[in-house]
Order: C-alpha cells, then structure tokens, then sequence
C-alpha cells in the first residue's frame, strides 16, 4: 500500500510535468503573428496554485522552480525572477495548507487572486528596480484579469478529471501519516 | 504510528527551509547574471533553445496536419459556396439567352420587313458551292451560278451571315468567288462605333488585315467591321467581322462567313449607285400663262 501510495505521488508528479510540457508546447505554437498578441492568462500559475492548495505532496519545490525556469528560457523573459516568486507564492500557499482545507472556494479565489497580485506587483518592482523594461501596464494587468479568473475552471478540471482534491479527513500518506 | 505532518521531524523543515533559501538565491542570482552579463545567459538560452525546440518538430506535425484539414475544409465550403453562385449566375445567363434569342427573331424579322419595303434592289441569287481553288496560294470558290443567272463581276456574295468575297470571273453557267482572305482581295470597310474607313485586304491566312486606318488608336478589338460603299463596289452595311489584335500588334478581322462550310453563297444583287453627275438648277417659280401671252 506504501509503495502504491508513492507510485501515485509520482504518476501525479509525471500528470503536472506532462501538463506543464502541454501548456508550453501551445505557448509555442507559431500562432498568427499578423495580428497583435491578445494578452494570454497565465495557465502555469493558476495551475500550480491549484494543485499546491490541494495536494502539495505532488509539487516539490524543485519540480515547479525547474518547470518555470525552463518556461522562462523558451518564452524570452527575464530569467529567474518570476521562477523566484513562483516560488514563494507556492511556498506561501503551501505553508497555509491547513487553512486552505477549511475555506470554501470563493476564499481560496481570493487568497490565490491576492497572492498573484503580489507577485505581479513584486515582479515589476524588480523589473523596475534593475531597469529592465517592462510590458505595457494595461495589457498585463488584463492578463493578471484573465489569470484569476482562469482559476475556477482549473480548480473544476483538477478536481474532476484528474481527481486531484483537498484531502479528505482521515486520509493518510505512504507512511501512515495523517494529512 | 500516525503523527500530524505538520509537526515534521525535528530536522526535516529546517533543512528544507535552507534548501528552498539556496534555491531563492540561486534564481535571484541567475536574473542579476542574466542583468549584468546579458549576452552571456542569452547565448545558454539561445543553446537551450536551440536543444529543445526542433524535436517538437514529430509534435507539430499532428498540429499541421490538422492546420491542413482544417483549410482543406474550408476549401470545399468555399467550392459548395462557388458551385452555388455559378448555379445562380447560369440561370441569369439562360434568361439572358432566351431574350437574346427572342431580340434575334424579332431583327430578322424586321430586317426581312426592311429589306421587302425599302430595298427591292437588294435581291439575291443563290448558288452551290461546287469546288474551291484546290491551291494553298488562291482562296477562291466556284459556285454553280453565271451568266445565265444574271451574275455581273464584282457583286458581292455572302454565305448566311456575312460577306464571303465577290464575284470575280463570271462563267455562263458558274462564276467564280474571290474570297476575302485571297492575297488579290481588297475591299473598303467602315469599323462600326468609330465610323474609321479601313481596306480588308487578305494575306492567305485566316484573318485578313486591316490596312490604311484613319485614326489606329479609336480601334478597340472586338468593333464590328462592316462593308462600305467606297468605289461603288460593294453595297454598305454588309457584315463583314469583328476587330481582332494580331500577335504582330496588327489589326485584323475575324471574319462572320463561316469559310470553314461554305456550302451555299448568295450573291447580292447590287445596281450601282447613281451618281449625280450635273450642278444644281436654278429654281424659280413656273412662269404664269397670262403674263406670257403679254
């Protein structure tokens, strides 16, 4: 049962690599450059926000730092700040596990809308502050728009297609622990 | 033996605590490396890039695919979309067709009217055509027509729909028919909606050339060419053909007569014009009987 229980933290591990390769590989896609680019949500974090909420067993710290940083070569970003506050806004989000299993969904929106302010927020500051010019304003703030909202609708796939849920009472992990 | 996770072993959450700290200052290393030696970190990523991206090329390939079908599709909708509106426009064409046809009986009619009340001089013999020239050098017909016939040099001979040539040579029982293309033929023409005076003159081949124009640039191609009366050869308003533009940038006609079945020609019966040879009269009131007999 131990080894079952760990063979499915892995296959979870593999599910959000395997997600996270998806999400890349449409971002890549050569989409239609003769039209301006519409300001895209930002999927990864949403997903991971979703997933830490849940089942923070199945994201390592590593694994989410090494998806981001890999997404920040592709996508021509500044690299290593926005991994950075991936980081700790999954580690804030992480810390406040036991809260998160007793609010509904409509709070943890919030929290998670909150935390990602933050970090759009701390990520500009940082642009600023080492003088890397920064995308226009408006169109990232409706990105950071798109983002929050895109979160109900991962919270639902997470949870209904790839059963991923805030643990019930009295479940345990491998070692017999109760989460 | 189940403990809350929360209260981790002693050593477990503050070794993890420095790791995720080294991590932090790892990444916040990178983008001040990334700040101050920018070439440097975007030639890793250039690498990086580089390493990655052509092996999505197997992953493209369903996406293209699709891309394709989806075109594809389209394409038929389009060609549905087309097939409707030549469907459309064909059933116009028919009415158009069908007006024309009726337009067309009605000219002759009328012109058959014309011809009857104004005309009566503009009869016509009709003849078989009985063998051509049988040279590639003379474009000449015979027809079974002559003198017995009252067949006179130079009248014009046409088949149903426009001038074919004129009678040069005329036997007692059949005459000969120089066509329009042969080298010898010259005739005068006025092109129709310009109203240019021209000479059809042939050259063996198929489309005679326009010689002499007045005015070459109120040409266009596809202008009607009728006979004209010049010289008193022909009677005028014969259809002759239209204006073509030779790959030579010459004017030439596309002849009406059909010469490919010239089975039957009718020759037209023209008298030649009158002329008006003397001046004009004095005129002045008849003289009164009373002051004569003065």
């Amino acid at each position: 049962m131990t080894e079952a229980l760990r063979l499915q933290t892995l296959a979870y591990m593999a599910l959000f690599m395997a997600l996270a390769g998806l999400i890349l590989f449409v971002r890549l896609l050569p989409a239609d450059q003769s039209q301006p680019p519409a300001p895209m949500p930002d999927v990864l974090f949403v997903l991971v926000a979703a997933w830490v909420v849940r089942r923070p067993v199945h994201l390592p710290a590593l694994l989410i730092v090494a998806v981001v940083v890999i997404e920040d070569l592709l996508t021509q970003r500044a690299p290593g700040i926005w991994p950075l506050l991936m980081l700790l806004g999954s580690e804030f989000l992480r810390e406040r596990q036991g809260l998160a299993r007793e609010i509904n969904l409509a709070m943890e929106w919030a929290v998670v809308a909150g935390v990602g302010l933050a970090m759009f927020t701390l990520e500009r500051v940082a642009l600023a502050i080492v003088m890397v010019p920064r995308p226009p304003l408006d169109l990232s703030l409706l990105s950071l728009a798109f983002t929050v909202a895109l979160y109900p609708v991962a919270v639902f796939v997470l949870h209904f297609i790839f059963q991923v849920r805030k643990p019930a009472t009295g479940e345990v992990d491998g070692r017999g622990r109760r989460l | 033996m189940a403990t809350d996770r929360s209260q981790d072993s002693d050593y477990v959450r503050p070794v993890r605590r420095l790791l995720l700290l080294v991590l932090g200052v790892a990444l916040l290393l990178l983008f001040l490396l990334w700040r101050i030696d920018s070439p440097r970190v975007e030639r890793f990523r250039l690498a990086f890039v580089d390493a990655v991206v052509p092996n999505m090329e197997w992953a493209m390939a369903p996406i293209t695919r699709i891309g394709q079908m989806i075109d594809d599709y389209s394409g038929y909708a389009r060609i549905h979309e087309q097939n409707q509106e030549l469907r459309r426009e064909l059933q116009q064409m028919r009415a158009w067709r069908e007006a024309a046809l009726q337009l067309e009986q009605r000219n002759a009619q009328l012109l058959d009217l014309n011809q009857v009340r104004l005309d009566p001089s503009l009869t016509h013999v009709t003849g078989v055509v009985m063998a051509d020239s049988g040279s590639p050098f003379r474009k000449s017909v015979l027809i079974n027509v002559g003198l017995r016939d009252g067949i006179v040099d130079g009248w014009a001979a046409m088949d149903g729909l426009g001038l074919a040539g004129r009678i040069a040579g005329v036997g007692q029982r059949s005459s000969r028919v120089i066509l329009l293309t042969d080298s010898n033929s010259r005739v005068p023409v006025i092109v129709q909606p310009s109203g240019q005076r021209a000479l059809v003159s042939g050259d063996n081949g198929t489309m005679p050339v326009l010689e002499f124009i007045e005015n070459p640039e109120d040409l266009r191609p596809g202008d009607r060419v009728v006979s004209a009366s010049d010289g008193g050869v022909f009677p005028p308003g014969l259809l002759v053909g239209e204006v073509v533009l030779g790959a030579d940038r010459r004017y030439r006609v596309r002849l009406a007569a059909d010469y490919g079945r010239l089975d039957f020609l009718r020759v037209l019966r023209s008298r030649p014009a009158e002329r008006i040879e003397d001046t004009g009269a004095l005129l002045r009131p008849p003289v009164p009987p009373e002051v004569s007999g003065d």
